[in-house]
């Protein structure tokens, strides 16, 4: 079967710097997956390639059998990759309502009051309705990061990367977010997510894939990752190999 | 309708009344200049308050429309109006491309740049004096033959508020909402599926647009044009009338154009002073009141009602 | 054109790179640090040229302390404008940083220009140079205003490039520019550092001002083309980077000089004169926006 995403020989530098050093990675639709990896070791470069952010240094994302070469973010949007960012990128000065607008009202066909009766539903499922109409500034770390979670919803997307989205997130609205993430995979979303937290990531996907400088060193079932020597030595590093 | 928005329209109703009611002629005068800067001032706020994008090419945008609708007038025989239209085509076109040229700088990287193209325009406009008369000026008929000052008082009055609502209408739309999520972060808005590069140069367009508007309907007023009109001071004065009136908000920016021009003749005493003293006031409002004065009172009026 | 036309246009290149350098430096150096770019900074030039008229022409102290009392004054103003309206982006007291940081710079540009305007009146002073008459190296002839402040403005660029090589203060003014976060952690005071900065940067400009004040004219919008220019100097040699500085001047001095001559219509050629480097600085920043020296801006 033809995959829905498919990475070949993916490189990348910035200067004299390898962050990325010619992977190949292929996503089925419906999948849910891990990506691990110590720090620098290339996860966000990976999606920020995947989203149309940086431009590859060699190699090719193919999206559905076509080349992603040269497609602004925004075009890859609208195909149906959604995303999150490490670092929040919430519209501060917008409401949280508007923030929900933005991606739907992107697509030209969909009206105003559709797409503001949709964000109201989105928001509810959230938790978020009581905060429709306040600034997006005035939202708590985990709140915004729920806040990225449904832009992303209102844009049914196809595929979803998601970069830490439980980062300084409190364990019980991780718990909600768990929930949604399941919730979206089961309704047919290729899953793609990057977090520091093993717990999330070892309960939640049913592949994991883990980087290390720029190259994958493990790529298989949440078991097999684990114990899986070469992980352990990239985490922990030389001494432990010592 | 807030208690503000009542004010507001108070004061353009009261704008209406003024040549009716016998306001002497100096006063209508110097409203219409006004009303030139409260155009100039708001179109800028449009893409400063709006997009986040700052420019220093707005006075020279008013003047190219200036320009290009005498030339095209004087050279071709062209009519008034689609002279006009010219300049304000020029206007836009030129700042739909520095929009699309200058996609990827911000900050000072961008209001460098823009200082750039206002100064190779106003030195080029200089610089043609064949053509343009360069720095002596060029007289240039005038809007409508042997109209008289409340004539041209209402025609700035309507261009000015018809200019507003125009751009009211464009960022009550969704297109307003894409700029300011453009202004909070542009990846976060491109990774939602708009088009960040279309939407970011069509603003730079339609704020130049508008200035070009501006520009040309001041020269067939005044009737003489310099290439002054164009330079970094008159910037200044610019943005001085935006950040004084509240450059986030194109209301309060149009509102301090007038306000900044109306205090100008009465404060014709102080002379050179009152530009130091706008200096002043526009540092302190930047630092203390970033809404501007009108911001400042919508706040007010907002907390009493 | 004969050869010593060719040497004599280049010296002039040379004279005139000297203060674009001196502009420049003040502008990066203050980029370096706060990592904004001042708009007031031809301002401060101007200040600097009414500093040393002061001096000269109404205190009647040797011209030469004319730029000494520019510097220290345009010192003075420098960290009084950092204190108060640069201090606040640092500590997080403003909304919109970056907007703030340009608008708050040019504001003060309109304020100061038009309170020179107030006090000063519009007309051209001319406080008497640091020496007058010519110099003549075999047939190239220089006139001796120009050389003296050029020869004033060497020392000057020399002497704070040691200042950042080899004293404490220096370092710690490279070692922010490099690292802000990291400066911090090895203990260096940014506060002061910063205050500092701006300081000196503006007294550059007063040096500028009064050194070149008395060769042309003493006027309130004296320092609107010097500061383009400097800002041109600036992008060439990247944005924040002292050699860049140094370079890029040499280069925009040359380029205009030979501009020039090169194109045949004379009174066009001159009437475009400021545009050449105009056309530099778009380019540069739209093709190579971190210009010579500067290193790339990292995107989030
Ligand atoms: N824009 C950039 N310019 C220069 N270097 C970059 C840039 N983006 C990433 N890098 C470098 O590439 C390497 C990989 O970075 P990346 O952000 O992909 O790591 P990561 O796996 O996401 O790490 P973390 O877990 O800390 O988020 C790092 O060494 C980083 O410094
Ligand atoms: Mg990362």
């Amino acid at each position: 079967m033809q995959p829905q995403l498919d990475i070949s020989n993916l490189s990348k530098s910035f200067g004299g710097l390898q962050a990325l050093k010619g992977i190949d990675l292929s996503f089925q639709k419906g999948e849910l997956v891990g990506l691990i990896g110590p720090n620098g070791s290339g996860k966000t470069t990976l999606l920020n390639i995947i989203g149309g952010y940086y431009k590859a240094s060699g190699g090719a994302v193919t999206l559905e059998g076509h080349k992603t070469d040269g497609l602004a973010p925004s075009t890859l949007a609208r195909l149906g990759i959604g995303r999150s960012f490490q670092v929040t990128k919430v519209f501060k000065r917008l409401t949280v309502l508007e923030n929900m607008l933005v991606g739907a009202l992107a697509d030209w066909r969909l009206s105003r009051s559709s797409a503001r009766d949709k964000a109201h539903g989105v928001l509810e499922k959230l938790k978020l309705t009581r905060l429709a109409d306040s600034p997006a500034s005035s939202l708590s770390g985990g709140q915004a990061k729920l806040l990225e979670f449904g832009r992303i919803m209102m844009l049914d997307p196809k595929i979803v990367l998601l970069d830490e989205p439980f980062g300084g997130v409190h364990p019980e609205l991780k718990r909600f977010m768990y929930e949604k993430i399941v919730e979206w995979n089961e309704a047919g979303a290729t899953i793609i997510l990057i977090s520091h937290d093993m717990g999330s990531i070892f309960g939640l996907c049913r592949r994991v894939v883990t980087l290390s400088y720029g190259d994958i060193i493990a790529d298989g079932d949440p078991e097999t990752v684990r114990n899986d020597p070469a992980v352990l030595e990239a985490y922990l590093g030389d001494h432990h190999a010592a | 309708m807030t208690l503000f928005h009542k004010v507001l329209l108070g004061f353009v109703g009261l704008a209406a009344m003024l040549p009716l009611i016998g306001v002497p002629q100096y006063w209508l005068y110097t409203l219409t200049i006004g009303l030139y800067y409260a155009m100039l001032a708001s179109s800028w706020s449009l893409l400063v308050g709006y997009v986040g994008r700052i420019s220093f090419a707005q006075a020279a945008m008013s003047g190219l429309g200036a320009y290009v609708s005498v030339l095209t007038g004087m050279y071709l025989d062209l009519p008034v109006i689609p002279s006009l239209l010219l300049g304000v085509a020029a206007a836009g076109v030129l700042g739909l491309f520095i929009g699309w040229l200058t996609l990827r700088l911000h900050g000072a990287y961008l209001g460098l740049t823009t200082i750039a193209f206002g100064e190779i325009l106003r030195i080029t406009v200089t610089a043609e004096h064949q053509l343009t008369q360069g720095s002596r000026g060029l007289q240039v008929r005038p809007l409508i033959e042997g109209a008289g000052p409340a004539t041209y008082y209402y025609i700035f009055l309507a261009a000015a508020v018809a200019s507003v609502l125009l751009m009211l209408l464009l960022l009550r739309s969704r297109i307003g909402l894409f700029f300011q999520a453009i202004r909070e972060d542009e990846d976060g808005t491109a990774s939602l599926g708009v088009n960040v590069t279309l939407w970011k140069s069509l603003a730079f367009g339609c704020s130049t647009a508008f200035a070009g508007l501006a520009g040309g309907l001041y020269a067939h007023f005044v009737q003489l044009i310099t290439p002054s009109m164009m330079s970094m001071q008159e910037m200044g004065y610019v943005l001085a009338m935006a950040v004084i009136g509240g450059f986030s908000n194109v209301v309060y920016a149009a509102f301090g154009g007038v306000l900044l021009q109306i205090l100008l003749e009465a404060l014709r005493e102080l002379g050179e002073w009152r530009l130091a003293v706008f200096g002043i006031i526009a540092i302190l409002m930047l630092r203390f009141a970033p809404n501007g004065v009108f911001g400042w009172l919508e706040n007010l009026l907002k907390r009493k009602g | 054109m004969t050869l010593v036309a060719i040497a004599e246009q280049a010296a002039n290149g040379l004279i005139i790179s000297t203060f674009y350098a001196l502009i420049a430096l003040g502008i990066a150096l203050i980029f370096g640090v706060l990592k904004i770019v001042n708009f007031a900074h031809g301002e401060f030039y101007m200040l600097g040229g009414y500093s040393c008229y002061l001096a000269v022409t109404l205190l009647g102290l040797p011209p030469i302390f004319g730029v000494v009392f520019a510097v220290v004054i345009l010192m003075a103003v420098g960290v009084l404008v950092e204190q108060t309206l640069i201090k606040p982006i640092h500590t997080g007291k403003v909304d919109r940083p970056d907007e703030y940081a340009i608008m708050i710079t040019f504001a003060l540009a309109i304020m100061l220009l038009n309170l020179a305007n107030s006090v000063f009146g519009p007309w051209p002073q001319s406080p008497a140079p640091v020496s007058r008459g010519i110099v003549e190296f075999g047939e190239l002839i220089i006139p001796g205003d120009r050389l003296s402040a050029a020869g004033i403005g060497i020392l000057l660029i020399v002497g704070l490039l040691l200042i950042l090589r080899y004293t404490w203060a220096g370092k710690a003014v490279r070692a922010v520019s490099q690292d802000r976060a990291a400066a911090e952690t090895f203990g260096i005071n940014i506060s002061r550092v910063s205050m500092l900065s701006f300081g000196a940067g503006a007294a550059l400009a007063g040096a500028a001002g009064a050194l070149i004040g008395p060769v042309f004219n003493v006027v309130p919008a004296m320092g609107a083309v010097p500061a383009i220019k400097a800002y041109i100097v600036v992008v060439l040699g990247g944005l924040g980077s002292i050699p860049g500085a140094i370079v890029g001047a040499l280069i925009l001095g040359q380029v205009e000089v030979f501009a020039t001559i090169l194109i045949p219509d004379t009174n066009r050629a001159l009437a475009y004169k400021d545009a050449y480097g105009l056309v530099v600085l778009i380019l540069v920043l739209l093709v190579r926006p971190q210009g010579l020296f500067g290193k790339p801006e990292r995107r989030a």
